[in-house]
């Protein structure tokens, strides 16, 4: 009962406040409606007849094999065959094996080394085609993370001052940046073949929904450091009241705003953007209730692990950035190496990400089961390690 | 009403709280007098139960803060030192809010607060943010919030640090009618001006020790001189001081700043002639003089050979 006493007045108290209101709700709308249609031409279909291209790379570091992986994707015309060394590769160029040749050098990185490109006569198209892949695939590497610094760099300027968003300045900066890829953009990249039916713009609202979510892992922990420094937690503490309540009501505090949250975007994509979320509100709603409890207890986990406003939030933003990353919410995940798809599975935000996608492309509710069930492990896990850590230090 | 008995406390090798005695009954005001750091708020958060108090009890209304926490804190009503308040929601809002946290239920928690609001005087501005107040206004929502659930027991922990004149003795007049109507008080300052107003009993801590308790009347007797001669003098030899120290009748010689000095005189009137007499004499300019009754800071300054107030 003071739990929810509690619990409502941090979700009054973060719906009055006008800055959250811009971070959390109108951020993540426009960011969908940038992203979904700048990058609808990227992952628009296209067929061509197939190339063999041959590979060699001295070594395998991540940004070798995410281009390697890029070119192999299903749903390009190109067959890749890695040659063993370069004499190999210089031999099936010799005996036509392969249309194309790909040398990357050591170390290489898409934005100050060029791949060499060796190409049989009769291949030029071909040859081209390939430079310009991998040259768009640095270009956009950097387009998103300037883009992604950008919105960070002002969500935490947010938080911690008073000025306001320049909503047309981050838009603004979003869309050269994103039109300076579309621009040099004749590439052939083409959506994965199981996530063919969701469209980009599909695809970006999920994405947000389950990236902006995570920002309430921060706000959440904010808040408590908040109240600690503002004495109020003092005072809450003088009433009759148990710690374990007011833990408990700073947790539904969390839980309440992310679903007011959620339900806005949802709202908003759905009768706005016109994004189909699926036949099943039901299943979305379902994982969310999850996802939302995960990210509940990660604001636990920052407030628990963090001494201030200040350290939550750098923590928060830095979090939230490598787990948008890392969890699909910037880069469809399928464009990742294994590795780091593997690693990927870590982040609540992917699990709650590729079950919109398959949801909104129709999915069964036991296919539900083992996402729910991660999301839920999450919660449980980081609520369990936090309160056994703020309970000792506020006690 | 409030028995404390042999209370300890220490944050690591650091002990705050070295061993208090004292008892608050039902319907007095009870003064907490003391410098900077001496432990008031330390007591009070363990009288309250924030922090679990080391030896000792505590009781309020018999029972035990350490075994009966809800019970008691229930029964206190606390003014925090800093102002404790959501800034971004209105003087109803959190008034209410509090209320609440003590058990009330909707209904009863926003006519309560509408009293209340009445109580600290800022019904017209019920509705506004607490961002939006004054620092003195602040200052009586924090006391109003204490009030919501009518404590028997009323804990002030400097209640009108940094404020306008205006606003502390709008808040003194409250408290003293709050206390007159029935509420037991206890006030917690370093203004001895505040604690005489408005307390019947009053209690000296410095370092953590009670250095003296008892009634205005009690701490009076115990001042060993009745007055005070405040020197403004031109410039200072130390011998000077040595020498006033030797006078017949002088109890103390505090050294406020390089040019001032306090001399605590028993009664004689013979006394002041001395000291002017004996400054003349070496040489010393007297550019300023004038006479003060003791009081309760003198006693502090007495006992400690401190000042209160730093
Ligand atoms: N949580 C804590 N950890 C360590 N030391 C503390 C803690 N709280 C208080 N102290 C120390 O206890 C002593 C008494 O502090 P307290 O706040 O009770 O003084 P006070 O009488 O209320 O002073 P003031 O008039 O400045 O409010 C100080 O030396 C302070 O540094
Ligand atoms: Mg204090």
């Amino acid at each position: 009962m003071k739990s929810l006493l509690i619990a409502v007045k941090d979700a009054k108290i973060h719906l009055k406040d006008r800055k959250a209101i811009l971070m959390m709700i109108l951020m993540p709308i426009l960011l969908t409606v940038i992203l979904g249609s700048a990058l609808k031409g990227v992952m628009g279909g296209g067929s061509m007849p197939k190339t063999v291209l041959g590979v060699y790379s001295p070594e395998s570091n991540a940004m070798t094999e995410v281009i390697i992986r890029a070119l192999g994707e299903d749903g390009l015309a190109i067959i890749v065959e890695r040659a063993e060394s370069e004499k190999q590769l210089l031999d099936w160029m010799e005996e036509r094996e392969v249309h194309v040749g790909l040398l990357l050098p050591d170390e290489w990185d898409p934005d100050t080394e060029r791949a060499i490109i060796l190409r049989t006569t009769g291949q030029e198209t071909a040859a081209t085609l390939i430079r310009q892949m991998i040259e768009t695939f640095g270009q956009m590497s950097q387009a998103i993370a300037n883009s992604t610094t950008t919105v960070m760099a002002e969500a935490a300027a947010l938080s911690s001052d008073g000025s306001t968003v320049d909503m047309e300045a981050i838009q603004q900066e979003l869309t050269t940046a994103i039109e300076k890829v579309m621009n040099e953009q004749r590439t052939y990249v083409s959506e994965p073949a199981h996530e063919e039916s969701v469209s980009s713009m599909q695809y970006y609202a999920a994405a947000m929904a389950a990236m902006f979510l995570l920002f309430n892992a921060m706000a959440g922990g904010k808040s408590f450091h908040q109240e600690k420094r503002s004495e109020t937690l003092s005072r809450l503490m003088m009433t009759p009241t148990s710690v374990r309540s007011i833990l408990t009501g700073k947790l539904i505090g969390a839980f309440l705003f992310a679903w007011i949250q959620f339900l806005i975007f949802m709202g908003a994509t759905h009768f706005l953007l016109k994004v189909d979320w699926g036949p099943s509100i039901l299943q979305t709603l379902f994982i969310t209730f999850f996802y939302i409890f995960s990210v509940a207890g990660l604001a636990m986990v920052v407030a628990a692990f963090t001494t201030n406003e200040k350290m939550a939030d750098i923590v928060g933003t830095m979090g939230v950035q490598v787990m948008a990353l890392l969890g699909g919410s910037m880069l469809p995940l399928t464009l990742f190496p294994e590795v780091i798809r593997k690693i990927a599975k870590l982040t609540p935000n992917s699990w709650a990400l590729t079950s919109y996608t398959s949801i909104m492309t129709g999915t069964s509710w036991s296919a539900l089961w083992l996402p729910a069930g991660v999301l839920l492990g999450i919660g449980v896990i980081s609520i369990f390690i936090s309160s056994i850590r703020l309970g000792r230090r506020i006690a | 009403m409030l028995t404390l008995s042999d209370v300890k406390k220490s944050f690591g090798a650091h002990e705050v709280i070295k061993g208090i005695s004292f008892q608050v009954e039902k319907g007095e005001s009870f003064g907490l007098l003391g410098p900077n750091g001496a432990g008031k708020s330390t007591l009070i958060s363990m009288i309250c139960g924030l922090i679990p108090n080391g030896e000792g009890e505590i009781r309020v209304n018999g029972k035990l803060v350490s075994k009966h926490r809800k019970e008691t804190q229930q029964m206190i009503g606390v003014v925090p030192q800093d102002i404790a308040l959501y800034p971004t929601m209105s003087a109803l809002d959190n008034l209410m809010f509090w209320g609440k946290m003590y058990g009330l239920s909707g209904k009863k928690a926003k006519d309560r607060a509408k009293e209340v609001l009445e109580i600290v005087g800022l019904t017209e501005r019920g509705k506004d943010r607490v961002e939006t107040f004054s620092g003195g206004m602040k200052r009586r929502i924090n006391i109003g919030a204490a009030l919501m659930h009518e404590p028997q027991l009323l804990i002030m922990d400097e209640p009108t640090v940094g404020i306008d004149p205006q606003s502390r003795s709008h808040i003194l007049e409250t408290v003293k009618s709050l206390n007159e109507q029935g509420l037991t008080v206890i006030y917690t300052s370093h203004y001895m001006e505040e604690v005489e107003f408005l307390c019947k009993r009053i209690a000296i801590i410095d370092e953590g020790k009670l250095l003296i308790s008892g009634t205005k009347k009690d701490l009076n007797n115990r001042l060993a001189g009745g007055i005070v001669l405040k020197l403004t003098v031109g410039s200072l030899h130390p011998s000077f001081i040595e020498q006033v120290k030797k006078l017949n009748g002088v109890e103390k010689v505090i050294v406020q700043q390089a040019e001032e000095i306090d001399v605590h005189l028993q009664s004689k009137m013979e006394s002041v002639a001395d000291v002017i007499l004996l400054a003349s004499q070496s040489g010393v300019v007297i550019h300023n003089m004038h006479l003060k009754e003791a009081n309760l800071e003198t006693l502090f300054l007495q006992l400690t050979g401190r000042s209160l107030r730093e």
